[in-house]
């Protein structure tokens, strides 16, 4: 067993008993080579909750962070990495990435298509995922692409690479729901003469999805009701796919992402969430927030935006790259997302930008690639930050992140080391065979406005 | 302009600092020309760490500059900043030479979505040497005044790669009065293409199928098509002393033009040719994979080319060939992506793995709105191992001189153009910020529409 249970056990009450549970649970779950305890000492610690500490340490307790500080109590029989002149901080999250999902990202056929699961597409031997988790990331937000007003249904990983399509599920994280606005979807239905072809069509798609998902949820609710009265032979509704995510939606069970760029369609958005009673979680791309920051702050809706990518197409004209600073400042939760495979390897680097754009501290500027895209996909509970009780996503670096200079030395999820940059070869430690290669988003070019 | 910048600036550079901000405050309406006269006078930048990248780094340097041309430059000891200079305090700043970036379409897209603003290729033929990009740049371009800002004050401007033969580069200062003053060399060099990209397989940009195949269809295709027009201008030559009148006077054959879109003049299609089939100007040899790096080189000496190479981020099995070739390489854009079943590092490393073969190693963008994140191409180099000096060297003097502007532009030496640029930092890091860019000694103005938008949205409280 584990040298901690000695001490365990040595406390009194029922607590420890149960925690006794609860870590020989976790050690199940956990690969054979991950030391219960770990601690990292002597790096510069990035928390992105409560600020830096120099000389810090952190340990991971079967895959938990059990202390962060300049000294932890952590067992004598723990494995002990020198960290000395390097830097720690919590795994790097991507909110908006279509890695991993070959050449479907997109069912482009229909622009409401709320029942599909990208988990459905998603290729979890796809190179770049790799790629991403060498360059430090340890959660993505899998979306639908940006031809609908209303895609599918993301997936949320954990950048286990190398275990199985199951393994690599974020626990018990929320659904969320890819929505799109704007120039993509008036151009993928445009061309082809069907609605919508203008901004006006876009958003009178969505407002008839909302009132037929509205007739479907009282239906739904009006059985329900009499079936908790203890009605006998209620006939059940009809059970409509896409209707049921509206519905839920509408029921507040799905966080609604919303792929958008001008501040007009950033106002008529958060007016049709208010009109029919759903909250957006963010505004993805979200270049002209610079311009509306305070009125959406508000809202208390947050945006996953690029940093200085802009004018690929008039509705980015506008984009500057002080947009996340700027929000922020204005009160705006924000993340920095890749929306590329290319950019999701270094985010840290993109977050970097945020000093010179702006001046953001470089506290300020790591939480943007880390807690605040975890709380856009509503994991910031369990990662995102160097917290006691929160998972061992972590991440040792050569130098501060934030430096174009840094690369990730060891990447490690749920305190359990997926990449070692020292190892031959690919450098991870769990992955044997062949990686595939990526469909949308391979290029350097691209943006996720794809929609075709 | 918003406290916070405006602030951290005058601070650094002193009382200086309002009359640089002065006199760009008379150029405001005019962004994003600018006059590019130089100012009477000198203007000395004292104090700063100068990056020279051609003698080394002198810390608490001066850099003269007088009518647009470096003057001198040297440590505070060793020279003398006469009576009545425009005094730049660059204490705690970084001084280096302008940026140079050896492969963007800077004035020939603007919104990438929107065929009317893009000049970038013409798709009608594939052997179109008569193509010249300085017939569609467009100064006034608003990511021009962007790019800049960021302390890149050259570029060379290439048409897209879809063709094996698309057209001419020309080597642009990034600030003029106008189109003319822009433009320092017309036709610096010939682009030639490789491999998958010009292919004319029906397959649009992405590889999408659905189109019609036409020939050339393959990689042979390509060369042979190629070939034939290259012989076909050897021929023209040999023939030489005859009028150039003779347009369509069969000096190049239609055989073996099987794609050709008619209607283009082969007369202007060989005189283009001419000077590359002397030697007496470079051509870019487009190239990602290995093996089209081999026949790509091959074709070149059969036709003794004077090559620069570009691209080759597959390239890692034939490092030690390219060295043998010593030709100069233009790598990257080094966030191309390394192919499945390849370290996470494979394109990210081949700068200093060139370089450590004694190859002249050359970084560009390859982009339009990503060029000004040149810079940063070169940290990332840095990271996975090429010498910092060689690094600048790859942004500046390499690419000054395999485009033969080294004794311009390239570096801080006495008697080139005075393209400087003042940052609060390591050029290469993110978290840099330019503060003054110098383009023929005029002290740019630094704004563009990014700037304007910021300042007039910046939260008040």
């Amino acid at each position: 067993m584990s040298p901690f249970v000695p001490r365990l056990a040595s406390a009194s009450g029922a607590a420890s008993m149960i925690l006794l549970s609860a870590g020989s649970a976790m050690v199940a779950a956990q690969s054979p080579t991950a030391p219960a305890d770990l601690v990292i000492k002597n790096a510069t610690v990035m928390t992105a909750s409560h600020g830096t500490i120099q000389h810090g340490s952190v340990w991971l307790h079967n895959g938990k962070i059990a202390g962060v500080g300049t000294t932890v109590s952590a067992p004598a029989g723990a494995t002990v990495i020198d960290a000395t002149g390097k830097y720690v901080t919590p795994g790097i999250i991507d909110p908006h990435s279509h890695s991993a999902l070959g050449d479907d990202v997109n069912e482009a056929t229909s622009p409401v298509t709320p029942s599909m699961m990208m988990i459905d597409a998603f290729d979890n031997r796809d190179k770049a995922l790799y790629q991403a988790l060498a360059g430090g990331v340890t959660s993505e937000l899998l979306l639908h692409g940006s031809a609908n007003m209303i895609g599918g249904q993301a997936v949320v990983i954990k950048n286990k690479f190398g275990l199985s399509k199951e393994e690599m599920l974020f626990p018990n994280a929320p659904r969320s729901i890819k929505f799109a606005s704007g120039e993509n979807p008036k151009r993928v239905y445009g061309t082809r003469n069907q609605l919508p072809s203008t901004r006006m069509g876009n958003f009178e798609v969505m407002r008839q999805s909302f009132e037929d998902a509205k007739v479907y949820q009282r239906e739904w609710d009006a059985y329900n009701e009499r079936v908790a009265k203890g009605e006998k032979d209620v006939r059940p509704p009809h059970r409509d796919l896409k209707l049921e995510a509206l519905a839920d939606i509408l029921r507040g069970k799905l966080l609604v992402q919303i792929h958008c760029y001008r501040a007009d369609e950033f106002l008529t958005e958060e007016a049709i969430a208010k009109e029919y009673g759903f909250k957006i979680r963010a505004f993805h791309h979200a270049l002209e927030m610079y311009k509306v920051g305070g009125k959406i702050a508000a809202d208390g809706t947050g945006i996953a935006t690029f940093t200085d990518w802009y004018g690929g197409k008039y509705e980015m004209w506008d984009g500057i790259p002080w947009n996340a600073v700027m929000s922020m400042r204005e009160g705006v939760r924000v993340a920095l997302k890749s929306d590329s495979n290319d950019h999701i390897r270094r985010l840290n680097q993109e977050a970097g930008k945020m000093v010179h754009y702006g001046g953001a501290t470089e506290d300020e500027a790591i939480t943007m690639v880390t807690l605040n895209p975890a709380w856009i996909m509503g994991i910031d509970d369990k990662t995102g930050s160097l917290d006691v009780g929160k998972d061992g996503d972590v991440v040792i670096w050569n130098m501060d992140p934030l430096s174009t200079y840094a690369r990730a030395e060891k990447v490690y999820i749920d305190g359990d080391l997926f990449f070692d940059s020292s190892l031959p070869g690919f450098g991870t430690t769990h992955f044997s065979g062949v990686m595939h290669g990526s469909g949308f988003g391979a290029g350097e070019d691209d943006d996720d406005e794809g929609g075709n | 302009m918003p406290r916070a910048f405006s602030r951290g600036f005058a601070v650094r550079f002193g009382f200086s600092a309002s009359l640089i901000l002065g006199a760009s405050a008379s150029l405001l309406a005019q962004a994003p020309m600018v006059d590019i006269t130089p100012p009477a006078g000198t203007i000395a930048i004292t104090g700063g760490k100068v990056l020279t990248v051609s003698h080394g780094t002198i810390e608490n340097g001066v850099v003269l500059i007088e009518g647009g041309k470096i003057s001198a430059v040297g440590t505070a000891a060793s020279v003398k900043v006469p009576k009545g200079s425009t005094v730049v305090d660059a204490k705690g700043m970084t001084v280096y030479p302008g940026i140079i970036d050896s492969e963007t379409r800077l004035g020939l897209s603007e919104i990438a979505s929107d065929r009317m603003t893009n000049d970038t290729v013409e798709p009608s033929d594939e052997i179109l040497p008569q193509m010249h990009v300085y017939d569609a740049f467009h100064a006034e371009s608003e990511h021009i005044p962007i790019t800049r800002f960021n302390g890149i004050t050259n570029a060379i401007v290439a048409p897209a790669s879809s063709d094996t033969i698309p057209g001419q580069d020309s080597f642009i200062q990034l600030a003029g009065r106008d189109r003319d003053s822009m433009l320092m060399v017309k036709d610096v060099a010939l682009a030639m293409n490789f491999g998958e990209e010009p292919k004319r397989n029906g397959r649009g940009e992405g590889g999408a199928a659905g189109g019609a195949s036409r020939y050339p269809s393959t990689r042979m295709g390509e060369i042979s098509q190629m070939r034939q027009a290259l012989i076909d201008v050897q021929e023209y030559m040999a023939r030489s002393g005859r009028p150039a009148g003779g347009e369509a006077g069969g000096a190049a054959p239609a055989a073996g033009r099987g794609g050709a879109g008619g209607g283009t003049s082969t007369l202007l299609r060989n005189e283009a040719l001419v000077p590359y089939l002397k030697g007496e100007k470079p051509v870019v040899l487009g190239v990602y994979d290995g093996h089209d790096v081999e026949t790509a080189m091959a074709f070149a000496q059969e036709f003794h080319l004077k090559v620069i190479l570009s691209h080759v981020t597959r390239g890692q099995d034939v490092l030690d060939k390219i060295a043998s070739y010593h030709v100069p390489v233009i790598v990257g854009p080094i966030f191309d992506l390394p192919t499945a079943n390849e370290r996470f590092d494979a394109v990210y490393s081949i700068p200093g793995e060139l370089q450590k073969r004694g190859v002249k190693v050359i970084l560009a963008s390859y982009n339009v709105s990503n060029s000004r994140n040149l810079p940063y191409e070169a940290g990332f180099a840095v990271a996975y191992g090429l010498p910092y000096d060689e690094a600048m060297k790859a942004i500046t003097l390499n690419a000054a001189e395999a485009f033969g502007m080294g004794d311009k532009l390239g570096s801080l030496d006495v008697g080139k153009i005075a393209n400087v640029v003042i940052a609060d930092g390591d050029p290469l890091d993110v978290r840099t910020s330019v503060k003054q860019v110098y383009i023929n000694g005029v002290a740019i103005p630094m704004e563009n529409r990014q700037t304007k938008l910021r300042d007039e949205y910046w939260p008040k409280k």
